[in-house]
């Protein structure tokens, strides 16, 4: 599914990625963790295709490189990245984004549009799903949005369009302990031998609900340890600082 | 350079049943307007436009003699059920109130009224001296519009080089409500010149909301002072969204004369290569405990210019004076152009005033999260172009006027 070699990412002259080597194959949840200013955010941003990086080394995703691949292309090839901070775009209604994002994606694989009728019902039945009131979805785009339905609305988005890699970026930070487990539930619905999840996040609780099948320790740019699910745990105790 | 201007005292000599005083009236404007010709930045009002070397550069002659031109029929809009003025080129050729209570409303060719001050806009002036034709509108007290009243604004093909100006008028009694839409529908493929001068008056209570449009392009040059007066408790709303055209100038003075009396202006623009848009507004508080709000949201792409002048003046009686002034634009290229200069002239002392201006591109971060979810640079910059503009948009409760609206912004908006 992704596969990168020696990762190097660097803005404004600052080097964040040093050399990161990463593999997750179809159907597997990898979890990373790691301090803050790591660069888990960083490497998020470049697998999306964002601009403004200088990169090196390889990225490769379904056996093809990334590296001409704009931004909205990757999005229609199934990359979805849930941000760690959902922007708050004025004036554009939530649902409409929804469905013309879902469409531009839809018309890129060269499937049917999906009409308005028939888009309504999907979005009520996983904005359901996911514990999310409806009465949101007709707002503006995360305008006036708590922090916990920002982050809802982005699961939400993953649901609807249905990605091969999910990216989902501290999307567990802020939510109460039910809206936790509603996403994680989300996430579980959507686990199986194809699809693969890439799940950044400072806490082992939502380890708990969605039972990774690697943790990755992120620090300083690289990828300093690999383990299973009690990696989590072990960190929990002892924090970062005895891995260095 | 343009030499041309056909205007001399002779043709005012033309005009049909002239009074000793009307003709003074005009002739004393001519004079003025002739002293200063077109109007150039020198000139307060036009700051940031010369408007002389517009002319100059686009006309090699103009001609002032009255048009009438005659057409068989045009097509109404079916968006929505409405009642119609119909102008040609300015003149008053029909009207139709089937939905209204006939005897309430009466419409008349231009109202010859010349208590004009001597204006010192050259272009009205201009119109003072030569306007003969437009329409008058007044309603009755106590009568509300059931349905929105549509003027189209046509122009024809066979008005080239001219300069047409017009006079219109509309009265609205005590208690009674109005709703117009100005449409301005251009056949004409040369170039021309539209100067009009409105005079809006609105009793005690009385309500009207303005609002302007245009089917499609047009080569026409507009300028368009609004003269708004406002008695006790009357409330005034303009909404502009006729862009599309080589020059525009939309220029309010709204006078708020008696206490409560309310006043929006309102805008959402999007403009494209060679299109002048300007609004040029002067709110005057007179009066204690009256409402002024005015938001200005234009998109400008490349080659396009926008200018904004905003006063608001408050006299030293006009006590819990609540004046509010936004101008905003989105520049989607380094050639375009934005000027805005927002001024408040305050003599009161318990006021709430606030006035802001903006302009800025498209944001990078919301364009980049709007292509994560798979959409192309352009449609996500067209969505955030309509989030910016929608904002004035939600302004219209109508819901088929709002959806007309809304389709006709997006159609611009997708040739971009
Ligand atoms: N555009 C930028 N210019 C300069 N420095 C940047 C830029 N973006 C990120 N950085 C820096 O790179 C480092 C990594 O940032 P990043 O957001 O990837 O961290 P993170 O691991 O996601 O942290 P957190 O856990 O706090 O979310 C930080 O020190 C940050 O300040
Ligand atoms: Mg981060």
């Amino acid at each position: 599914m992704l596969e990168i070699k020696n990762l190097q990412a660097s803005i404004n002259n600052k080097t964040i990625l040093k050399g990161l080597n990463l593999t997750i194959k179809p159907g597997e949840l990898h979890a990373i963790m790691g301090p803050n200013g790591s660069g888990k955010s960083t490497l998020a941003n470049v697998l999306s295709g964002k601009s403004g990086y200088e990169i090196s080394g390889d990225v490769n995703y379904e056996g093809k490189s990334l590296k001409k691949v704009s931004v909205e292309e990757r999005a229609q090839r199934g990359i979805f990245l849930a941000f760690q901070y959902p922007l708050e775009i004025p004036g554009v209604n939530t649902n409409n984004f929804l469905k013309t994002s879902l469409n531009s994606i839809r018309k890129s694989k060269g499937k049917k549009e999906l009409d308005t009728l028939t888009f309504l019902k999907l979005v009520k039945e996983k904005a359901s799903e996911l514990g999310i009131n409806e009465k949101i979805l007709s707002r503006q785009l995360n305008v006036g949005f708590s922090g916990g339905e920002k982050k809802k609305n982005e699961i939400l988005q993953m649901k609807i369009l249905d990605p091969n890699l999910s990216i989902l970026d501290e999307t567990d930070s802020g939510l109460d302990i039910d809206a936790l487990k509603t996403i994680a539930s989300g996430v579980n619905s959507s686990r199986d031998s194809k699809k693969s999840f890439l799940v950044i996040t400072h806490y082992q609780r939502l380890l708990e609900y969605i039972k990774p099948d690697f943790v990755h320790v992120l620090s300083n740019g690289k990828i300093i340890k690999t383990g299973c699910g009690e990696l989590a745990e072990e960190l929990e105790k002892t924090g970062y600082q005895k891995l260095n | 350079m343009m030499q041309n201007l056909e205007i001399n005292f002779k043709q005012i000599d033309k005009i049909k049943k002239i009074t000793k005083e009307e003709k003074n009236f005009r002739i004393k404007n001519l004079e003025s307007f002739k002293a200063s010709g077109f109007p150039n930045k020198r000139q307060e009002d036009w700051k940031f436009t010369d408007f002389k070397s517009i002319v100059d550069s686009n006309f090699k002659e103009l001609d002032a003699q009255r048009v009438s031109s005659n057409i068989n029929k045009i097509d109404l809009l079916k968006n929505f059920e409405h009642n119609y003025v119909l102008l040609v080129n300015g003149n008053l050729h029909s009207s139709n109130f089937d939905y209204e209570e006939k005897s309430k409303i009466r419409i008349n060719n231009y109202d010859k009224s010349i208590d004009y001050e001597i204006s010192k806009n050259p272009l009205i002036c201009l119109n003072h001296a030569l306007a003969e034709n437009g329409y008058s509108l007044e309603i009755d007290k106590n009568y509300k519009f059931k349905k929105v009243l549509v003027i189209y604004n046509l122009f024809t093909k066979d008005i080239k080089n001219k300069i047409l100006n017009n006079k219109n008028k509309i009265k609205i009694n005590e208690n009674s409500e109005l709703h117009v839409i100005e449409y301005t529908i251009n056949e004409s493929k040369s170039k021309f010149i539209n100067n009009v001068y409105e005079n809006i008056i609105l009793e005690k209570n009385s309500k009207f909301k303005n609002l302007f449009m245009q089917n499609n392009k047009s080569d026409g040059f507009f300028h368009k002072f609004i003269k708004n007066k406002l008695s006790l408790n009357a409330d005034i709303s303009n909404l502009i969204f006729s862009s599309g055209l080589k020059f525009n100038k939309i220029d309010i003075e709204c006078d708020l004369v008696e206490e409560n009396s309310k006043c929006n202006i309102l805008s959402a623009l999007f403009l494209k290569k060679n299109e002048h848009q300007e609004i040029k507004t002067l709110v005057n508080h007179l009066a204690p405990n009256c409402k002024s709000n005015q938001k200005i949201k234009k998109v400008l792409s490349s080659g396009s210019k926008g200018v904004y002048q905003g006063k608001i003046y408050v006299k030293d009686i006009a006590q819990k004076t609540d004046a509010y002034q936004l101008s905003k634009a989105l520049l989607l290229d380094d050639n375009a152009e934005f000027n805005s200069k927002p001024e408040l002239e305050i003599y009161a002392d318990d006021v709430k005033c606030s006035h802001g201006s903006s302009s800025g591109n498209i944001d990078q971060d919301s364009l980049y999260y709007l292509m994560t979810r798979g959409l192309s640079r352009k449609d996500s910059s067209k969505l955030l172009i309509k989030g910016f503009l929608n904002e004035v948009i939600e302004f219209i409760k109508n819901p088929s006027i709002k959806k007309f609206i809304e389709t006709n912004l997006e159609y611009q908006i997708n040739e971009y």
